[in-house]
This record gives structure tokens, C-alpha cells and sequence, in this order.
């Protein structure tokens, strides 16, 4: 669902030409990385069954911090086992077969898996090392209770803003993303892929901590609002982007989302927090019209702050961005209401 | 006459609830940050340097010096708290096959806090009085290349994390940076001696740079101020005085209790005992296992740290190493007390105890030293606590009237490269003899059988690793530190109407004001 280049900080490698071919054949000449957990297991399993004297039956202790644990899930064990028997060493719960402690911890660029037991009086210990920003996230609970909430996109680059493209062939979404401080639009067709990217250097926003824009899709291209600049390209390429100076105050920003109710037509409102980057918030969908009051707010918690919402190019769905506080990741989610759920 | 009056009246109320709702601009769909504001933090290190070259590898003033230098300058790349190296003044970056010469691109328009542009020369400079002997660093037009003397796969993890800032030295000797701020005043205690190289202010203000190249921060200053002890840095911020303060250990409980936010790192900082031969006695093999198997790692962590230290047998962190906790101290007072009786009567006996020094300032570590003594005499093995002397601070080096075969020391974990940590505990605290024997341990496994064999040794004995505590007040919003404990505060605002003016904390007695040479006007 989540195109890979997108998950992970990609660095081209064009600093000089000469040495470019050399570490282009680098990165082809190196191992490949490990790609998960179940990987690193197998890995492991490996090397424990190749422990001189090291056959038979042995007891699993596992050792894992408890948030570390609640992320890697149980499937690793089997892996492990499996692989261990390949290797004739089966897995018992007896309490007199020899332990072998198996440990998982994450340190700040890895993920170690450790195997540790003793043979007389030998201590023999297995580590393999994974490197952590290459592991796939696991996936996120998705709450859909008359809300439906549904992740479209993510990506490890800041996302500024999102616009539908509903109305477009090719379906799919427009993002204003922050790519290693240049500002940069993409469009994503409907599987998540990202078709077209524009630069928008050009344009030359005012480097900030706190990076604000806005896109609108106009047919074959996009408007951009910026902080005192108002900018038009078309997909087809940069060179068309054109930028006037706009008087920018509070009022020129989108500022409430209405979502339109399929049943009967009800406005209700998009409210979030967004002020701490450091809080997950609370999504509130507030109905508007007074005849609904009695029915409260729809709450949905993001795994982040929000910032930004969009609900302007279909009355039926919003976009909303949120910053993911356990991955780090960036991630647009498609709300719509669900009447009758 | 009445019933105008009460139209008039609701026509008012309807028409400001239709403003409020329906006019564009009137509702905030999300908050932003607010720029503007006085981050007033207390540090207990009476002394910073700003002068990444002279910060000393583990110690405890150069991770104060580090906080502050985070302010001033950027490094190459930073780590982020999901395991991804992010660009900072370096844009991009690549490595050869044998990971020995990388290159990096420098960000073009990078300017440094005077406007002057940062060029691949000033971090060539920079980085090579920082990088240890054997690494070159060379500029090319537009960036750096640093060839290291060995295969080096973790270079990127200690770039990113302790002195690898880059600076550029004026002919004043004093540094420049790129950072979120630049130091715009110093106020120096009254009985500090001022020198341009190693800054000792009693307080610092750090102001915005307008031009950082990733935007300006959201703060308008940060004001630092230095030497205060625990208990004065818990009630400032009690009282509204400071914003951010340093907890010490014995200070959180009291701190969680009166509903103060308190943040904690992972442990950053390792409490152990170090032996060296000032004492023919602390020779002896059984007499140095005796004394391992007596301490009691648990009560140390638990009841005098209050369970807010780890207690460890392993020289790096279970977060820098993911091995820690295969090193296990199973406390074992009667095979330290059947080791005791093989030795002879005076070794560490009465007659001739092993004197134990402490070599880091503060109540809880004399407190700590203390608790040895008590470890070690109910394996019949007498410990005496000599006094702390500034002479004791200064290097690793027993005093000649008095040695000690003891040392109680604090190591502050600097580099994300466990490698790299290990190589300077292994240099430092001269744990053997040619330390070039545990460099390019790049394997985890390597790393851990090197671990091993120093602490079979026993030169050195880990007690407990200690996180570090900042409690924040409650207007600070984007508090978002790593992990590791390193500062991010060019994202931290300031939530308005709740912050007390830094004009109602008065400078020190006797003080003037001196501004930093280099900054921004």
C-alpha cells in the first residue's frame, strides 16, 4: 500500500561524477540489507545452530522491552524455531532443558537480536544486527466507527499540505511535501505512486521550522498559496511555475473543514489541536447544524498531531496529515463519514 | 422600547456566532506554533565551553558544554528518533565499498550566524580537529571528503552525535556556527576568570538567528544559567523562575509528585569503580573479584538513586549496545568473603585499606562512594573514602600524598556509535595498555567479546547508569529531545500568558554584561 521509496530517506548519490560510478558499484557490491525481523531471525537461527557441541533440545527465554515487544509481534518465534530445526535443535517448554536466552533490543540506528547459552562452562553468544530505519512499520490499527478513517500515503519527507484529485482520470492525491528543505509538489495516482514532481525551489519559500503552504488542484495543474506568494504550475514541469506576491493574513488560509453527511446532508466540522508536536491529537468531527447537536462530536485519534486539513476539493472526504510520533513518518488519511455504522 | 433593545441584543450575539463560525479566519482549524519568547533554563555545570575541541571524551562538563553547544552550531547530519539519518549541512552523502572514504555535499546558502557563507573549507577545519588521528578531512568545491584510517560504517552515527559540530575559528579564537541561535551575552560569575577559549559564565544568552538555514526558531532567546545546585533549579521552576531545569536522581520523586512535567533520557551517564596501581594491593585478581561480587548494584540503583538508575555490569548502555543485558553481577557475598579470606590479613584489611577517591562532584556520588565502603566491608574488606578534592577532578591520576587504588568516576555517553564510545572509555580511562587493539570493532559480536574481556579484568567495575531529568514547566510545548538525551530546542515555543518576565530573575551580584565576539550585532 505504501510505495517504499517513499517510506525511507533516499539519498542520490550525485556528488561528483568521477567517484559516482565508484560508489554506485559500491552500493551494488554490499550485502543486501535485512529486511525484517524474520530475516534477522533466520540469520540468527543460523549462526546458534552452528555453536560447536550445540544439539538437542533447549528451553527459549526471551528478553525484550515491553513497547518493543508490543511492535515486533510473535511471528519472529516462529521463524526462529523453524529455523533451529532445520539445524536439529528443537524447541521444548521442559524446565530442565538447557535455556537458550534469546534477546531483542533497539538501540538508536539498529535492532540487535542476541542468542546467549552456556555449554559446560563456555558461554557462547550469537549477535546479529539489523539496521533499524530498514525495518517495515507495523501496520496501524485503523479506527472506522461511524468515522471512517482510512491511511492513503505515507512518507518519511515533511508533508505540508494534501488535495484530493478526485475529480481527476488518474484519481489519487496532490501533496506539497518539505524534501530536505525544498519544497516540492507531487502528484500520486490512486495506488499511492507517485506519477509527477515539481519543484517548487523556484518559487523561493523562506526557509522555516514551521513550513506553511497550501495546494489547490486546478485541472492540469495546481495553485500554491505561500506565506506572502501565491503560485501556479502545471504537472508537465517546473519551468511553468509562475509566483506573484499575495498579501497573506489570517483569513487567506483554509481554515474550518466541513464534511458533508451522505445521508442527509448535514455539515459537520473538522476540529484538531495540532499545537504540540510533541501530543497525538484527537480528531473532534462536530456537526454543525443545530437540529444534530444532540448527536456529539465523532472523535478519532491520530497517531500525532495534525497539521493540516482539506476538505475543500470534495464535500464527501477531508484529507488530514499527521506527523506519526512512533514512526516519524508523515501520513495522509481520508476521512468520510459512515452514517448508519 | 424593551423588545428593540433585546433584538438588537441577540441580533448582536447571533451575528458574532456567525462571525465566529462561518467567517474564514475566525476558526483556527489547527494551532500553530508561536514565535517570540525567553526559554529560561538552569544548568548545574558551572563551567561550558563552547570550544568543541576542548571537551574531554566522557566527561560530565562536556555534556553540559554539548547542550549548549546545540544551540550555536549543526552538525554534518543528525539521527532521528526512528533509526534515519537526516541531512543537516550536509545534503547529501555516499560512502566507497570499503566504507573508508565518504563524501559529503554541502548544503549550498548556508550562512553562519554573522551572514558570512559557510564554505566545504570551514568544515574541513572544523572536522579535522575533531575527528581522531588518522582521518583526513579535504575540501572539494562543493563539499568534503573524509578518508578514515579504517573501514568505518558507522561514521554517520559519530558525526551525528557529540563534538562533531562544525564552527569556524575567528582570529579572536572564538567560534562561529550555522545554528537556530548565536550567543549574543555572556554574564560571568563574579569570581570566574574570563578567557575567550574556555567561556565560564554564570549565565548565557543565546538569541535567534533570523537566517538559520532551516528557518528561524520559535524562540526569541534562551537564557542559560550555570552552576545552580538541584534544590535551588527545582523551586526556580516551582516558582515560575526557570522553564527547563537539570534534576538530579534524588529529586524526581518529589519533583512527579508536585505534578511537575519531567522528562527522562535513556541512561546517559555510567557510575563505576576504576582500580589502578597506585596500591600494590588492587593487583590482586581475587581481591578485585572479591570486591565485584560484593557490591550490591540493586540497593545502589533502587533505594539510593530511588529507581532512577539501572544497574548494570556492562560498560555501554543495553540502548547503545542491545548486549548489555547478556553482562550479568550476580551479587555474591559468601565467594567474596571465601576470596577475602585467601588473601592475606593487610590487603585491604584494617592496616592497609584500599582508599576509594571519588572523581565526580556531588552529594549522591559521595553518597554513592559511601555505600561501596558498606558493599565491601561485609565481605570483610575495608574501603576508605578519601575527600574530595578539586585535585581529584582534574585528571584520572591519584594524588602523590594519597593514593588511591580506587576511583569512583561518572562517564557520560557522547557518541550514537558504539565503537566509537567503547574506543574512548578504552583511551580515557586507560583500560589497556595499547588501545589501538579494540578499534574497527564494527560487529556487534566483536564489540561484545572485546566488553567481556575488559571486564574480566576487572579493571573496572560499572555500578549504575543514570538517565538524565529535566523538568519543564507547563507553557513549554514541542519538548521533543532524543532519546539519547541530546536537546532539540529550535522547535521548543512557548504557550503565551503563562511565562514570567527574565527580568524578574536578576543577574548575579557583581556581574557585568559582556557580549560574544563574532555574534550578530
Amino acid at each position: 500500500m505504501l510505495p517504499n521509496s517513499e517510506r525511507l530517506c533516499v539519498r542520490p548519490h550525485r556528488f561528483a561524477l568521477p567517484l559516482l560510478i565508484m560508489f554506485f558499484t559500491a552500493e551494488l557490491a554490499m550485502p543486501a540489507e535485512n529486511s525484517s525481523l524474520e530475516d534477522g531471525m533466520r540469520q540468527l537461527a543460523e549462526r546458534v545452530a552452528t555453536i560447536p557441541n550445540f544439539h538437542g533440545s533447549v528451553r527459549l527465554e526471551v528478553h525484550q522491552d515491553a513497547n518493543f515487544a508490543a511492535a515486533t509481534g510473535t511471528g519472529w518465534k516462529e521463524t526462529f524455531q523453524q529455523e533451529l530445526e532445520k539445524g536439529h535443535i528443537t524447541v521444548t517448554d521442559e524446565a530442565n532443558a538447557p535455556p537458550l536466552r534469546i534477546s531483542l533490543a533497539e538501540t538508536p540506528t539498529q535492532v540487535v537480536l542476541s542468542a546467549s547459552t552456556r555449554i559446560g562452562d563456555r558461554e557462547e553468544v550469537r549477535i546479529v544486527a539489523l539496521n533499524r530505519a530498514l525495518l517495515p512499520a507495523t501496520a496501524l490499527p485503523v479506527a472506522s466507527v461511524r468515522l471512517e478513517r482510512q491511511l492513503v500515503f505515507a512518507s518519511a519527507d515533511r508533508i505540508v499540505d494534501a488535495s484530493s484529485l478526485w475529480n481527476d482520470s488518474e484519481g489519487g492525491l496532490a501533496l506539497l511535501v518539505y524534501r530536505n528543505s525544498e519544497l516540492t509538489a507531487l502528484k500520486l495516482d490512486a495506488s499511492g505512486a507517485v506519477k509527477q514532481s515539481v519543484s517548487l525551489a523556484a518559487a523561493n519559500p523562506h526557509a522555516t521550522r514551521d513550513p506553511r503552504g497550501e495546494l489547490t488542484s486546478r485541472g492540469v495543474g495546481a495553485e500554491v498559496l505561500l506565506p506572502g506568494k501565491s503560485c501556479e504550475f502545471s504537472w508537465s514541469g517546473a519551468s511553468d511555475l509562475k509566483c506573484r506576491m499575495a498579501k497573506t493574513t489570517a483569513k487567506s488560509w483554509r481554515n474550518t473543514t466541513f464534511l458533508l453527511s451522505p445521508c442527509d446532508g448535514s455539515g459537520w466540522k473538522l476540529e484538531a489541536n495540532g499545537a504540540d508536536w510533541t501530543a497525538a491529537d484527537l480528531l473532534q468531527v462536530v456537526p454543525e447544524a443545530a437540529s444534530r447537536k444532540e448527536s456529539g462530536a465523532l472523535l478519532s485519534e491520530f497517531p500525532g498531531p495534525v497539521v493540516s486539513m482539506n476538505g475543500e476539493q470534495n464535500p464527501g472526504s477531508a484529507l488530514v496529515v499527521t506527523r506519526n510520533l512512533r514512526t516519524g513518518n508523515d501520513e495522509v488519511y481520508k476521512i468520510t463519514l459512515a452514517c448508519g455504522n | 422600547m424593551m423588545k428593540s433593545t433585546k433584538s438588537r441584543w441577540l441580533a448582536a450575539i447571533s451575528a458574532a456566532l456567525a462571525t465566529l463560525f462561518l467567517t474564514p479566519g475566525a476558526v483556527r482549524a489547527t494551532k500553530r506554533p508561536r514565535y517570540g519568547g525567553t526559554l529560561r533554563v538552569e544548568l548545574q555545570a558551572a563551567n561550558v565551553s563552547l570550544d568543541p575541541r576542548e571537551w574531554k571524551a566522557g566527561s560530565l562538563s562536556a555534556s553540559g558544554s554539548e547542550k549548549v553547544a546545540t544551540l550555536v552550531y549543526d552538525r554534518l547530519v543528525v539521527l532521528d528518533d526512528f533509526g534515519r539519518f537526516q541531512p543537516v549541512l550536509a545534503s547529501e552523502w555516499s560512502h566507497d565499498v570499503s566504507w573508508k572514504t565518504w563524501q559529503f555535499k554541502i548544503r549550498a546558502g548556508t550562512k553562519f550566524s554573522d551572514g558570512s557563507p559557510l564554505t566545504p573549507a570551514d568544515v574541513a577545519a572544523a572536522l579535522q580537529s575533531l575527528l581522531p588521528s588518522g582521518f583526513q578531512v579535504t575540501a572539494a568545491e562543493a563539499g568534503v571528503t573524509i578518508r578514515a584510517p579504517r573501514s568505518t560504517p558507522d561514521l554517520l552515527d559519530q558525526l551525528a552525535s557529540g563534538r562533531y559540530f562544525v564552527f569556524r575559528v575567528q582570529p579572536d579564537g572564538t567560534l562561529l556556527g550555522t545554528g537556530p541561535f548565536y550567543a549574543a551575552e555572556t554574564v560571568p560569575s563574579a569570581s570566574s576568570e574570563s578567557t575567550q577559549a574556555a567561556i565560564k559564565p554564570a549565565r548565557m544568552k543565546f538569541r535567534a538567528n533570523e537566517e538559520a538555514w532551516a528557518g528561524r526558531p520559535f524562540l526569541d532567546v534562551v537564557e542559560v544559567t550555570l552552576g545552580l545546585p538541584p534544590l535551588r533549579q527545582l523551586l526556580d521552576l516551582q516558582v515560575g523562575r526557570a522553564d527547563a531545569v537539570e534534576l538530579a536522581p534524588d529529586l524526581v520523586r518529589k519533583a512527579k509528585q508536585e505534578n511537575l512535567r519531567v522528562w527522562s533520557s535513556a541512561p546517559d551517564t555510567l557510575l563505576a569503580l576504576r582500580f589502578d596501581d597506585a596500591q600494590p594491593a588492587a593487583a590482586d585478581e581475587r581481591l578485585r573479584e572479591a570486591l565485584a561480587l560484593a557490591m550490591d548494584r540493586d540497593t545502589m540503583a533502587n533505594v539510593l538513586l530511588q529507581r532512577q538508575a539501572d544497574p548494570t555490569a556492562a560498560l555501554l548502555p543495553q540502548w547503545l549496545s542491545g548486549y548489555a543485558s547478556l553482562f550479568e553481577s550476580p551479587l555474591n557475598l559468601e565467594r567474596a568473603k571465601e576470596l577475602r579470606a585467601s588473601l592475606t590479613a593487610n590487603k585491604a584489611g584494617g592496616a592497609e585499606p584500599l582508599r576509594l577517591r571519588v572523581d565526580a562532584v556531588g552529594d549522591l556520588m559521595k553518597l554513592l562512594g559511601e555505600r561501596v565502603a558498606v558493599n565491601a566491608r561485609q565481605a570483610n574488606l575495608t574501603v576508605q573514602l578519601m575527600p574530595h578534592t578539586a585535585a581529584s577532578t582534574s585528571g584520572m591520576a591519584s594524588t602523590a600524598a594519597n593514593p588511591a587504588a580506587l576511583h569512583l568516576f561518572a562517564w557520560h555517553y557522547d557518541s550514537l556509535s558504539p565503537r566509537a564510545e567503547l574506543e574512548a572509555m578504552v583511551k580515557q580511562l586507560h583500560l589497556q595498555e595499547s588501545p589501538e587493539t579494540v578499534q574497527g570493532l564494527n560487529e556487534p559480536e566483536q564489540r561484545f567479546a572485546e566488553e567481556r574481556r575488559l571486564l574480566n579484568e576487572r579493571r573496572v567495575l560499572p555500578l549504575v547508569v543514570l538517565p538524565e531529568c529535566v523538568g519543564i514547566a507547563a507553557n513549554v510545548r514541542n519538548w521533543m529531545p532524543a532519546r539519547w538525551g541530546e536537546w532539540r530546542l529550535a522547535d521548543v515555543w512557548l504557550e503565551q500568558g503563562e511565562t514570567v518576565p527574565s527580568s524578574d530573575n536578576p543577574p548575579p551580584r557583581n556581574s557585568e554584561s559582556v557580549r560574544v565576539p563574532g555574534a550578530r550585532p
